[in-house]
């Protein structure tokens, strides 16, 4: 039998990790490094599907390292104390491209952009919001989503809806006759905190309005305010009367989806990326599930559409500039990449070009109430600076697990944010 | 002679100094000076701030907390462990018929990592179908639906548990080693002295394990600084930060509001408080070591 030495088992230890250390530091001439956070759930295999075809028209050959949704929020800035980032990157448009652009971290786009003709591709509302930092492009929206109430179709006929809910009080009639039935009408899994954000974002955004919501993710308002208050108050009537169901801080977003696919509850806020999942768990859009905007509250309120933007940015740093502008040009420009990556991911693409007709019923919907939209905002942990989501992110969950103290938890949170902008 | 193996001494020893200065040291250094800027992460422009940093986390109503929680979970990471250990190897050492089997069964959570028995606990917490709630349910007869992981008044003392259940495994092994020398007829001359039962444990069997509860304790403490992945898995602080060790606050005022020079700040503290428990540890043993050296 052939034995391995001690020593052998130490220089195999110490080779071990210095091979790998000089895979990371040569790597091959032209390739373009990306990391980015479409894992498990939000599609990996499409992903690739997609970056082979860039690499197919163009030669240029992706190094990738996928990491979690979740994890990908501290790699990344791992990565960035440790100035190593990938020359191309996921990120979520809004206040965290805007902090990393402050930092000087990210490579302009302006002249890939116009060279490139993008001006033309993306639709402006997407490219206005999304795009210009501090006056000059950083990212290319490489899809986007919305989020509405999804809701299990046959639960709510059973319920008798035959109309979705456009008013308040149209909703609140509907959440009293499905917990009549016995079903718990909303489903929330804020166990990781984002998912509970857009019942505050929609109902700050149908009270106080978009340009007020606006002020207060800016640091301009206050959380001590009557707007958020009276947004707080809508949300704790909803915990009052026991149309949430229990435990939310319990579960993740996937345990909620699960409980309104299998009719235990009714319905959840979420992103359109629920959609990728329920497809991918064999339910079929427009018969299984349908979503409906979130209803009109006050009157004279300008109707906005809630949801993040998935976009690609390259570093300042990057060691293939050159490619990675090529690549992030070719995934938002080639209609076909950015049809079927949007599909897969059950996410909506900004890219004109890209026939409605090829997303599902559902998709269809959502690309279009997004349209008639007056106004796109993003998601909270995305429209304010991060130190002050994580303070307002706290205070959702607090607030879920005990909607009396919402007095006391608005106090806090308007010192504690006021302190985390002067940060 | 000597000259050569002097030579030979620090050749050998330079390499893994060398990894440890590299991947220790320095970081440790490193983290000291940017305790005093206000670096954010990304960008290579900050600037030096003084004590600010310092002064921040005297005022952090977050820290005060976690402070707090690590001060609970340190001590009741060392004392369940230590005392359910010292019961299980008590009761295995009596002979017990399967003997054998149960040291095993009671051992196997320590090889498991953090990360599974967070997962595996977890479960059992989960509040529809978990299997403490479906136990409670049964035995009460009515439906028992808490959120062990997702109420602030439970979540760090549930995985107080878990991380007993896991470690109690290790102290059980190392006081049933320091059973098996204790001298048999000792403990029978007691029996026939007429020392009771309780008498006999208090008076000589714990006294002469003094040498493994010294290693015990000194595992448990390092293992309790070392434990933030099982929390970082079961409740990742929360819920609304009602969890927090001071690892899991250095972490999240770094990575999470990008604060590294205040996170810096506040793992300096932590290594200070490490170095003061270790010190005090450190003169325990020698203590112990006077004794029964």
């Amino acid at each position: 039998m052939n034995q391995i030495s001690r020593r052998g088992v130490l220089l195999g230890s110490l080779a071990i990790p210095l091979l790998s250390m000089g895979r990371m530091a040569w790597a091959q001439a032209g390739e373009v490094t990306i990391s980015h956070y479409f894992t498990g759930e939000l599609g990996l295999k499409a992903f690739n599907e997609q970056v082979a075809k860039f690499t197919a028209a163009t030669g240029i050959a992706m190094k990738e390292s996928p990491v979690g949704h979740e994890d990908f929020k501290t790699d990344i800035l791992v990565r960035a104390a440790g100035n190593s980032l990938p020359d191309v990157f996921s990120y979520w448009a809004g206040a965290r491209v805007q902090f990393i652009v402050d930092s000087n971290a990210l490579h302009p786009i302006d002249e890939m952009w116009a060279a490139n003709g993008l001006d033309a591709v993306i639709a402006k509302p997407v490219a206005d919001s999304a795009t210009l930092y501090n006056g000059k492009r950083y990212l290319v929206p490489f899809n986007y989503h919305y989020a509405g109430m999804f809701y299990n179709v046959k639960v709510l006929t059973d319920a008798g809806m035959t109309a979705p809910p456009a008013t308040w009080e149209e909703f609140l009639a509907l959440c009293e006759a499905l917990k009549a039935k016995g079903v718990a009408p909303i489903a929330l899994g804020s166990k990781n905190r984002w998912p509970a954000q857009f019942w505050f974002d929609y109902l700050l955004l149908r009270t106080a309005g978009p340009d007020y919501r606006a002020r207060l993710m800016a640091g301009e308002a206050k959380y001590s305010d009557p707007e958020v208050a009276a947004a707080l108050a809508m949300w704790k009537d909803l915990f009052d009367k026991g149309y949430f169901v229990e435990n939310a801080n319990a579960d993740d977003w996937t345990d909620a989806s699960d409980k309104v696919a299998r009719g235990e509850a009714a319905m959840t806020l979420m992103g359109t990326w629920i959609t990728g999942y329920w497809n991918g768990n064999g339910l079929v859009p427009g018969q299984d599930y349908d979503f409906f905007a979130f209803p009109k509250i006050a009157d004279g309120v300008a109707n906005a559409a809630v949801g993040p933007v998935d976009g690609l940015v390259i570093a300042a740093n990057a060691a293939n500039a050159a490619g990675a502008e090529q690549f992030l040009s070719f995934m938002v420009s080639d209609a076909g990449v950015q049809a079927a990556w949007a599909n897969a991911q059950g996410a909506l693409s900004a890219n004109v070009n890209v026939d409605p007709a090829s997303y599902n019923v559902v998709m269809q919907k959502a690309a279009a109430t997004v349209a008639a939209a007056e106004a796109f905002a993003f998601n909270y942990d995305l429209a304010t600076p991060p130190p002050v989501a994580e303070v307002g992110l706290s205070m959702f969950t607090r607030f879920i697990d005990d909607p009396s103290q919402a007095d006391a938890i608005l106090a806090q949170v308007a010192a504690d944010a006021e302190a985390a902008f002067k940060e | 002679m000597e000259q050569h193996n002097r030579f030979w001494r620090i050749a050998l020893l330079s390499l893994p100094l060398g990894v440890f200065g590299l991947f220790v040291i320095w970081p440790l250094f490193s983290s000291f000076y940017y305790s005093f800027t206000d670096w954010n992460g990304f960008d290579a422009n900050y600037s030096y701030v003084g004590f600010d940093n310092f002064a921040k986390i005297a005022t952090d109503r977050l820290f005060l907390q976690a402070a707090v929680n690590t001060t609970i979970w340190m001590i009741a990471a060392i004392v369940l462990p230590t005392a359910l250990g010292l019961m299980l190897a008590l009761l295995l050492d009596s002979r017990v018929a399967g003997a054998r089997v149960f040291k095993s069964i009671f051992y196997l959570p320590i090889c498991l990592s953090a990360v599974i028995v967070g997962q595996i606990w977890t479960w059992i917490y989960q509040p529809d179908w978990g299997l403490l709630n479906t136990v409670i349910t049964q035995v009460t007869g009515e439906k028992f639906k808490y959120a062990w992981l997702a109420k602030p008044d439970t979540a760090l003392w549930s995985v107080i548990v878990a991380w007993s259940w896991q470690q109690t495994g290790l102290s059980m092994v190392i006081y049933l080693a320091g059973l098996t020398a204790i001298p048999g007829d000792l403990l029978e001359v007691c029996e026939i002295e007429g020392a009771s039962p309780w008498q006999r444990f208090r008076r000589v069997v714990l006294p002469l394990l003094a040498p493994s509860t010294v290693v015990v304790v000194a595992l448990s403490v390092i293992n309790s600084l070392k434990g933030f992945d099982i929390l970082y898995i079961m409740t990742g602080g929360g819920p609304f930060n009602s969890s927090d060790t001071l690892a899991m606050h250095m972490y999240n005022e770094s990575f999470k509001k990008y604060l590294m020079g205040y996170g810096s700040a506040i793992s300096v503290v932590l290594f200070l408080i490490a170095l003061a428990i270790i010190g005090l540890y450190f003169r325990q043993l020698r203590k112990v070591d006077r004794i029964y050296g």
